[in-house]
């Protein structure tokens, strides 16, 4: 069956129907980014934190803008080339636009990617360090002998599930575990079943409400988990996320952190940062984020001597986000600071030159309040960015495969109704186009604004 | 629509020179984002009045929203009355007033 008006207009609109099609669904895509940027201006407008300019990677960025120009200009010629039967430039012209679509997401992974592995750990004065992880982080258990389960009789959202989210943090293999009635089992789905199916039959009998289990282990066990693998842990105990405790002793719970920026804009006296302790980057790294904060704001009160200090977000994140790019600070002098001061430490090998040259800091967990890498969950800019950033992306993707489509499988339309091709061409490159004015605005409004 | 020949041989050297116009705004837009002006609200005035230059630029000419069929301008008449009510709501958001209290409160440090 032929589809009606695809090549020829039809007479009451005047347009074949792909045309009318499209732009319908253009659209409704206006609206649906619509939404999201007028998300956008309502969570800067109501943020409680310095909303962060030029924080991205503005050259990435601006690649990223070059080339999704040029192939919005490729893909109109492909049309235009298609129309004047100009088929070899048809084709050129249109593997130019997907390469480009390719080199766009290649760039946007790269960005994603060191975002990734960037954290952010807020201090408990206000303190925000940026930096990176050479050795991940985490939580250090030894000598646990006993596991402590509770299986829950009434459905819960909490229910017993050690093989999950006990097990697998087990440094080494996991040992086998003795019953409360003597047996030795190794724990797996299997044999918990059977353990917790047991446990609940005598708890229901007695007219409890849940049913303990206790496994000991015959050897004792040590762990190392992420927080966010754990429900919480103090000095002695750890709670798993099912329900299931753990007793030992809490080895180590330090974050090493390669610092590469100090952000003391939430920090009333900036100079008195926890940062600067003696156990962290020390007094001349202190003297240098000072030399560098009254030199900007001296040179702000220079060029414009009438404008409100407080007020001036470009001044505030010059002043007080500090940025360390060097082991040693810069204008060293004698204080090395001791054994927990500014040591310059070379970093894990996998991170190559871009962070040689930081210094490293042992941050004790009591020190810490919060910590996230650049992701969606570090603030309200950060969700809003990946959010943006992301949909735009999958779009990105979707356009290109339909232009692949229309480059590679399209051959026979080619050749038999090249007119009906320009057209699908034509529907192609407006949604092609309409990406890229998604993106005219994105960049500026998150990467320069 | 430009349907004969002579009508798309002219457009393509537009398309090329719309291009080069497009990435010299942005190189534009970039640079300007580094001067600091009076209020930073200025320095989003003037970069989201370049991005809708650009955009234009892109609509008119790429889409070939400058010579297209009416029904096409009707069905864009009802997206940009619905969108512009989109982003009129923030105007709401004054009901609810935020107070700019520094960057965090208080910031006297100087």
């Amino acid at each position: 069956m032929d589809i009606p008006y695809t090549v020829h207009a039809r007479p009451d609109t005047g347009l074949y129907n792909a045309k009318i099609g499209i732009w319908l669904f253009l659209a409704s895509e206006v609206m649906l980014f619509g939404g999201l940027f007028s998300a956008y201006i309502f969570l800067r407008v109501g943020a409680d934190y310095p909303w962060p300019v030029h924080d991205l990677d503005v050259t990435l960025g601006f690649i990223n803008t070059v080339v999704l120009i040029a192939s919005s200009v490729t893909v109109v010629m492909a049309w235009a080339m298609l129309k004047l039967r100009k088929f070899g430039w048809y084709r050129i012209n249109m593997a130019i636009t997907v390469i480009c679509a390719g080199v766009f997401m290649f760039n946007k992974s790269l960005e994603y990617k060191a975002k990734f592995a960037h954290y952010a750990v807020k201090l408990t004065d206000g303190t925000l360090l940026t930096g990176h992880l050479p050795h991940g982080y985490h939580v250090k258990f030894e000598g646990v002998s006993e596991l402590n389960i509770t299986v829950p009789l009434k459905t819960s959202g909490v229910s017993a599930d050690p093989v999950n989210h006990v097990l697998p943090f087990i440094e080494g293999t996991a040992p086998k575990f003795k019953t409360e009635d003597g047996k030795e089992i190794s724990l797996d789905e299997a044999s918990f079943e059977a353990l917790s199916a047991d446990a609940s039959k005598n708890a229901a009998d007695a007219k409890k409400s849940s049913a303990a289990i206790k496994l000991v282990a015959t050897a004792p066990i040590n762990f190392a988990v992420k927080p966010s693998d754990i429900f919480g842990y103090t000095d002695t105990t750890i709670t798993f996320r099912d329900g299931t405790t753990a007793t030992g002793k809490l080895v180590d719970d330090k974050m090493t952190l390669e610092v590469d920026g100090v952000d003391a804009r939430g920090v009333a006296q900036s100079e008195k940062s926890l940062a600067f302790d003696h156990r962290y980057l020390g007094e001349a790294w202190q003297k240098a984020f000072v030399e560098n904060r009254d030199h900007h704001i001296t040179k702000f009160e220079k060029d414009y001597p009438t404008r409100d200090k407080t007020r001036s977000a470009t001044l505030q994140k010059e002043s007080l986000f500090f940025k360390l790019n060097s082991a040693e600070p810069p204008a060293a002098g004698a204080a090395h600071g001791d054994a927990h001061g500014a040591e310059a430490h070379a970093p894990a090998e996998g991170h190559g030159g871009a962070h040689a040259h930081h210094p490293t800091v042992v941050l004790e967990k009591k020190d810490i309040t919060f910590f996230s890498n650049f992701t969606p969950k570090l603030n309200t800019y950060y969700a809003i960015y990946f959010t943006l950033t992301g949909l735009h992306g999958l779009h990105v993707i979707a356009g290109a495969l339909v232009l692949l489509y229309f480059l590679a499988f399209d051959g026979k339309r080619l050749r038999q109704d090249p007119e009906h091709l320009a057209n699908r061409v034509e529907v192609g490159g407006l949604f092609w186009h309409f990406v890229d004015l998604v993106w005219i605005f994105l960049f500026p409004l998150l990467y320069l604004l | 629509m430009a349907d004969n020949v002579e009508a798309i041989q002219k457009s393509i050297k537009w398309y090329i020179i719309i291009g080069v116009i497009l990435i010299v705004f942005s190189g534009l837009t970039v640079g300007l984002s580094y001067v600091e002006l009076p209020t930073h609200s200025l320095n989003i005035l003037v970069g989201m009045i370049l991005a809708t230059v650009k955009a234009t630029l892109v609509a008119l000419i790429f889409m070939h929203l400058n010579h297209e069929r009416s029904m096409i301008y009707k069905i864009l008449l009802f997206t940009v009355v619905l969108a512009s009510v989109l982003f009129a709501l923030f105007i709401f958001s004054h009901e609810d007033p935020l107070q700019f209290s520094g960057f965090y409160a208080p910031v006297e440090q100087q």
